[in-house]
């Protein structure tokens, strides 16, 4: 019992010392903290200037949640960790990092270098890799921070990654994603978003514009359209699509459901002279004006083939353009050839930008209730 | 302890002095004995009305059973023929060997036995001029009915729960074990109590090394009576400074009987309407009688969620202390708006919200147990709804913490021991104020102190951890957090040299 006693008052008087402040947690009240979800970085006026805007996002107050509008805070200094300190003066509750899950990186940013970032991001204990990353195309991160208005931009976000996981839109990444890709790769892509005003005067709405692609840490363009959708297919992580096909008695509505791509070296004397892309689409029909002959879906069959072909091709060409890999085809290579797949990965820096790449599609059409029963 | 108490003259050992009546057995010694005893009782018979011939009855009113006094020993005293016949020593023989129709009749000799056998509820026969004497055992028999169990309900199992009359309850124990091997050791503990405590085992089942130490200890208790379960507890474990309870008990005799079937020893007091398994080990508090009595997968998994109770009952307090102060990163994100939201008009912080709530908590749960059972239940509703709902909403307390004590406390009731479930709410205590001081890291230093306290208790022998540990230096008989199916539990689950240790073919 003595040893006892003793014990709790030599730990009593350790702890009233003031050395617990040091090897302990510090202890605050979540009831006196502003959480933010929401960070935009911009480079700054300066060459080593960066601009941070942070948002809560939506807040409720009290028990029954009154609604409150979202905290916007901006701050300009000569490093991240500066301006995320200079927040804490800017608010008059502790500003907390550790709900931060949205990421949003202005075009001029991009164009510098998204390197020190990346790098804060993984350093920095509340924060982390595991942020969703967006790259903003032709405006700040400040102002897509701020299209959000009293509700703050989090909702949107959160949708978007929402719908990307449900397959409704384009692939989301994390920083942590984009940051190994670049260490192993030297590419990575992005999922980037339009700042456009709304047809109410003054507010602006975030909307998807494409992926960015990332070589060496720096913007090398920009996927929009046909190609996006194409970059999609290359990383098997297609939406749901729908694609309309004109026949000679109408349209026929099909909706693609699934893709997989499936890589091939072609070889010689070991070294690589091609890649064969064989990329497996499932879709199903689902509207028809008329009835389906069986010619008529070889037609739609084709049509579809045709159309993700040009996807595919037009994304491989501006990748192999920029000399980005940011879809990891060398890797997949070099798994497809385990005993070639060290050299293969050796030669795939010099070789991607000038390598024939042959893409072929092949359709699976189902749900063909609409076929005529001859 | 010694510090809590204030400090004796230290006078010795108290004397337990054998024989406590040193003087010859004499009526007239006995009457001293009794002396100022208004229950004390005496009456002189002549045997079938001969003056010549006079023997004198003595009993304790109150404990012995008139209607058996007076038609069995006082009638055959008074109308016997033969007793006015032969000689005076034939009579004493006669007597001892039948003449009076009791089931038993002991010849005493000292003071000592014969006070004993007056408490216990016998007459005795005094003969004139004659050293010795016989006692007859004429007990009453009022006491509590058998009833239900109290304390452990039983949905499908046996109705019938100890009572506090000793005897009842081993005929309880007898009707479930008819086995010979049942052994049943009576000692009497208390100098002043005289209370006829039993160690049962089942001989060539139990751990003899066991049994010896609890007779032993038992034997080495010196103290003046029994009258709460804690006069034996506490003589008979090894560990006095920890809340921990050691020795499981159990109110029915079909739970204590599979408890001496699986080799431990019972321990049963005179008053006491329950009785202790040793060795106890932290599993048996998880257990309850129904767990055999349910089918298998249902049992297993009402046994693990009483063993995660036991761990949301313990953390949760701390738990919430820890993320919502040092650690909120660590909560998901729409709880942590919810939970901000609401804190922000409370004035107090976390860690004083959540004490005082689990100390009120305590407070209204000790109101409703002293209170008569109606006042008691009025106390808890306005207690736990009126002033908890009115708390939150005068924002002196936020939602999340009452959630949190609430959980916790209503966690810790589906323990079925509550002696256990008492130490549960004490640690509970310990490891918010751990968590209140430093976060996570206070919490877990506050889960390795209470594993290595749990870890260095042992009783008789056998860790208190036994089920999770082999430091009994026996494999255990089958799992503690699964109930498997009986007929694969071919072993028994005695904690320590079980001898015999296959229970089925």
């Amino acid at each position: 019992m003595r040893v006892t006693i003793t014990a709790l008052v030599l730990v009593g008087t350790m702890l009233l010392s003031g050395c617990s402040a040091t090897l302990l947690p510090y202890a605050r009240e979540m009831g006196d903290m502003a959480l933010l979800r929401t960070m935009g970085v911009d480079a700054g006026e300066g060459d080593y200037q960066v601009e941070v805007t942070v948002s809560t996002g939506k807040r409720a107050y009290g028990l029954q949640g009154e609604s409150q509008p979202s905290l916007v805070l901006s701050a300009q200094r000569e490093s991240l960790s500066a301006a995320c300190l200079a927040m804490q003066g800017l608010s008059d509750s502790y500003v907390f990092y550790g709900y931060v899950d949205q990421l949003l990186l202005g075009e001029e940013l991009t164009q510098r270098s998204v390197w020190p970032v990346l790098d804060y991001f993984a350093q920095d204990a509340q924060l982390g890799l595991g942020v969703q990353l967006w790259a903003v195309r032709g405006s700040t991160a400040s102002q897509a921070v701020q299209a959000g208005g009293e509700s703050g931009v989090e909702s949107r976000l959160s949708t978007l990654q929402t719908d990307s996981e449900m397959g409704a839109a384009g692939a989301s990444r994390t920083a942590g994603e984009v940051f190994s890709d670049l260490l192993e790769r030297g590419s990575a892509y992005l999922p980037a978003l339009r700042v456009q005003e709304t047809e109410q005067e003054g507010q602006t709405a975030l909307l998807e514009a494409g992926y960015a692609v990332l070589k060496d840490g720096v913007l090398a363009g920009y996927l929009e359209g046909e190609s996006a959708k194409g970059l999609e297919l290359l990383v098997n992580q297609a939406p749901s699509d729908v694609l309309e096909v004109p026949l000679p008695q109408g349209r026929v509505v099909v909706r693609v459901t699934s893709s997989a791509l499936v890589c091939i070296p072609r070889l010689e004397n070991g070294q690589l002279t091609a890649v064969d892309l064989n990329c497996r689409v499932t879709a199903e029909v689902a509207e028809v004006e008329g009835e389906l002959t069986q010619e008529d879906l070889e037609q739609v069959k084709q049509a579809v083939d045709d159309r993700q072909q040009r996807r595919l091709t037009q994304a491989l060409e501006r990748l192999q353009s920029w000399g980005a890999d940011c879809v990891g085809l060398g890797q997949r290579l070099a798994m497809a050839d385990p005993a070639q797949g060290e050299k293969l990965l050796e030669q795939w820096p010099e070789v991607f930008s000038s390598l024939p790449v042959q893409a072929s599609v092949e359709t699976s059409l189902t749900r063909l209730l609409f076929l005529e029963s001859s | 302890m010694a510090t809590f108490q204030p400090k004796q003259p230290d006078t010795g050992p108290h004397p337990r002095r054998e024989p406590r009546y040193d003087r010859p057995l004499t009526l007239e010694n006995l009457e001293a004995v009794f002396q100022g005893c208004a229950d004390f009782m005496k009456r002189q018979v002549y045997l079938h009305g001969d003056r010549e011939r006079v023997v004198t009855v003595c009993y304790l009113l109150g404990m012995t059973r008139n209607e058996r006094l007076s038609d069995y020993i006082l009638r055959p005293l008074a109308q016997d023929e033969a007793l006015s016949r032969v000689p005076m020593d034939e009579v004493f023989k006669r007597l001892r060997y039948g003449a009076l129709y009791n089931l038993a009749a002991q010849v005493r000799d000292t003071l000592d036995q014969v006070a004993d056998d007056l408490v216990a509820g016998s007459c005795v026969l005094f003969f004139p001029g004659k050293s010795q004497v016989l006692t007859f055992p004429v007990v009453t028999e009022e006491k509590r009915g058998v009833s239900e169990p109290s304390n452990e309900p039983a949905l499908k199992g046996v109705r019938e729960s100890f009572v506090e009359s000793i005897r009842t309850n081993t005929s309880m124990v007898r009707r479930h074990l008819k086995a010979t091997q049942l052994k049943m050791e009576e000692q009497i503990v208390g100098r002043q109590s005289r209370t006829q405590v039993d160690v049962i085992y089942l001989d060539g089942i139990a751990d003899p090394d066991t049994v010896e130490q609890v007779k032993r200890r038992l034997r080495d208790i010196d103290i003046d009576g029994v009258e709460a379960a804690g006069n034996i507890e506490e003589y008979l474990t090894d560990h006095l400074n920890t809340p921990f309870p050691m020795m499981p008990y159990t109110q029915r005799p079909d739970r204590f009987c599979q408890g001496l079937l699986e080799g431990r020893v019972g321990v049963m007091a005179d008053g006491l309407p329950f009785a202790w398994l040793l060795p106890g080990t932290i599993d048996q508090f998880f257990k309850t009688g129904q767990d055999r009595a349910f089918h298998w997968m249902t049992a297993s998994a009402l046994n693990l969620i009483r063993w995660f109770c036991a761990l949301v009952t313990v953390l949760v307090p701390g738990l919430y202390i820890a993320l919502v102060t040092f650690h909120p990163e660590a909560i998901p994100v729409k709880l942590a708006l919810s939970i901000a939201a609401a804190k922000q008009e409370v004035p107090f912080s976390t860690v004083f919200e959540v004490l005082i709530m689990l100390l009120a908590f305590e407070v209204l749960q000790e109101a409703g147990l002293r209170l008569p059972s109606p006042i008691g239940a009025t106390v808890s509703i306005l207690g736990g709804l009126v002033v908890g709902n009115a708390a939150v909403e005068a924002h002196i307390v936020s939602p999340a913490v009452l959630i949190a004590v609430a959980i916790a406390g209503v966690a810790g009731y589906t323990m079925p021991s509550q002696d256990f479930a008492a130490a549960l709410r004490l640690w509970r205590f310990l490891l918010a104020i751990a968590a209140s001081v430093g976060g996570l890291f206070g919490l877990a230093a506050g889960c390795a102190a209470l594993i290595y306290h749990l870890a260095g208790l042992e009783t008789f022998g056998v860790p208190y951890l036994a089920p999770f540990t082999n430091g009994a230096g026996q494999p255990r008989g089958h799992p503690s957090l699964l109930r498997l199916p009986l007929p694969r539990m071919k072993w028994r689950d005695g904690a320590k040299n079980t001898k015999n240790r296959r229970n089925q073919r």
